[in-house]
């Protein structure tokens, strides 16, 4: 086990207003969700003393306009202008759970007290993910060229390997838009609270990119989320009770730009990276009381369920029937709704739903004496970054 | 079937790599790069064998057919110069005498529900203009294999 498991712990959780287009710049968005968090904690913004995030825009073909389109460490400063400010970092792969994992090490290091990370999501205008132009170079000479690189086609293509080799039903997945859907309506700051979702409309949307549907894919938003974080023993002199991190893992998918890997390759990601997490917190899949996968596709919800070990690769989508999870089910998941249900703020809103449940602070869709918080904080096909969180630091 | 006349494709923009696959397409042939240490084929070209990193590389002809690894089936249409085509197929394909390299193509021919896991196929190439031709792929015409 992890010699400093539970020595850092969530210590308070904020949102922006999640809207479908950019009507204020998204500067706005993050200073929202920072100084949410930061009133959540108990804190005073001066007491900040550390600043991480993850700034990449996920839109192809847009351009990088910090504040407008990206909110960097340096953006967020200039607003800020923090008295004590002493460490900061911006991670430029591995996403959002990698900028958190920094924070971590930050604070194990002593080298801050309080650390805020945020993740700001940008809608551009237009196409989110656009083809080449006129002409296609790098890796897109080989994609862009056959109409591949739009909206999900990349994340599509695994699925189809999945459910061929498998013999599977896409149909199995409206469980999954179903269920998520129900949770977004115990989460006001979701995009989707309000609107409900059933069998039928999953059943019977547009196609997208076969075999996603439009309730496949996350919609693109305008939003922002942030965490304070902080040492154990500071975090008990806070407002509000901790979620202590038991173990994460971090480990890219180590692949060429532009190469298509196998469907087992690409699962390294999530196998290689949960292995230390179940090693550093000391648990199990089957200790886990309530889980957050990675949904900004449907399908990684999949990945994520077997490389974690939570079931056998081919059973993914039989694993979630049968009300399994359900909030009172034998695997709560995505309980906040998921990136399905919130709208596309990638994988930050998971692992703060991760540390509400491990804390006993997620409200109505709080899950029952949940203690152990699994989380899988990005599409395991491309990335891998897992959590795990308790509220009982035994 | 889709209908891939009024489609415009970008032009691909070969480079210091991958000048020899384009090249060997233009005249007709499926060229991939090769390791001359361990035998691996890899594909987009790079600059090191992705499995044993020896710089060792040379194009070789890939002769034969191959094998639909993955697939999807684009039906949105944020992107108007493909429009007239949707619904339209985007395979990956393993071609059997180069296992482990995937080439991303479309399936042309046949309606694009026929593409599935599995399904066997063999290259063609469309002329793109007076310097490029891609490869594609249609359903295999002969039923050997390699
Ligand atoms: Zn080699």
């Amino acid at each position: 086990m992890w010699d400093n498991r539970c020595k850092i712990a969530v210590s308070g959780v904020g949102f922006s207003k999640v809207t479908r287009s950019a009507e204020t710049p998204l500067a706005a968005h993050a200073l929202q969700a920072v100084q949410a968090a930061v009133a959540d904690s108990g804190l005073e913004m001066s007491d900040i003393d550390g600043l991480s995030t993850y700034p990449e825009l996920p839109a192809t073909g847009h351009a990088e306009v910090d504040g407008v389109s990206i909110v960097s460490v340096n953006c967020m400063m200039a607003m800020l202008k923090l008295p004590d400010l002493s460490w900061h970092m911006q991670v430029g792969s591995v996403n959002i759970g990698g900028a958190v994992q920094q924070a971590v090490n930050a604070l194990l290091a002593g080298v801050c007290k309080y650390v805020v990370v945020w993740r700001a999501m940008h809608n551009p205008q237009g196409t989110y993910q656009n083809l080449p132009g006129s002409h296609a170079t790098g890796a897109t000479q080989f994609t862009g060229p056959y109409g591949f690189g739009g909206p999900g086609q990349g994340m599509a293509v695994a699925y189809t390997r999945w459910l061929e080799k498998n013999n599977q039903n896409r149909e199995k997945m409206a469980t999954l838009a179903v269920t998520q859907r129900r949770h977004t309506q115990n989460n006001p700051d979701a995009y989707f609270y309000g609107t409900p979702l059933t069998r039928e409309d999953y059943l019977s949307s547009r196609m997208v990119a076969h075999p996603f549907c439009l309730f496949d894919c996350d919609i693109p938003v305008q939003g922002a989320a942030a965490i304070v974080l902080t040492t154990a023993d500071r975090a008990k002199d806070l407002k509000p009770a901790p979620a202590y991190i038991a173990g994460y893992g971090q480990r890219l998918h180590f692949e060429v730009a532009g190469r298509i890997g196998s469907l087992s390759s690409y699962m390294e990601g999530g196998s290689s990276s949960s292995k230390l997490t179940w090693e550093r917190s000391g648990f199990t899949p089957k200790d886990v009381d309530v889980a957050q996968i990675y949904d900004g596709f449907s399908a990684s919800v999949i990945y994520g369920l077997e490389s974690y070990g939570f079931c056998k690769e081919g059973e993914a989508l039989d694993f979630i029937q049968d009300g399994r999870m359900e909030l009172d089910g034998e695997l709560p998941m995505n309980t906040f709704g998921g990136s399905l249900g919130t709208g596309r703020i990638h994988g930050l809103w998971h692992i703060i739903e991760g540390a509400l449940q491990a804390s006993g602070r997620a409200g109505p869709r709080q899950v029952k004496d949940a203690n152990v918080s699994f989380v899988g904080a990005s599409a395991p096909i491309v990335t891998g970054t897992t959590f795990i969180f308790v509220g009982d630091p035994y | 079937m889709s209908d891939w006349s009024k489609v415009t494709r970008p032009i691909p923009v070969p480079d210091e790599w991958t000048k020899p696959f384009w090249d060997a397409a233009k005249r007709g042939v499926l060229e991939l790069q090769r390791c001359q240490n361990c035998g691996d084929f890899q594909h987009p070209p790079y600059a090191t064998c992705v499995n044993c990193i020896s710089t060792d590389l040379k194009f070789e002809p890939v002769e034969g057919g191959g094998t639909i690894y993955a697939y999807t089936i684009m039906y949105h249409t944020g992107d108007q110069r493909f429009a007239g085509a949707v619904p339209y197929a985007s395979i990956i394909v393993e071609m059997d005498k180069a296992p482990g390299a995937f080439l991303p193509g479309n399936l042309l021919g046949v309606p694009y529900a026929e593409a599935k896991v599995g399904r066997r196929v063999e290259v063609l190439f469309e002329t793109l203009n007076d310097d490029i031709t891609l490869p594609q792929f249609r359903l295999a015409q002969t039923t050997s294999t390699a």
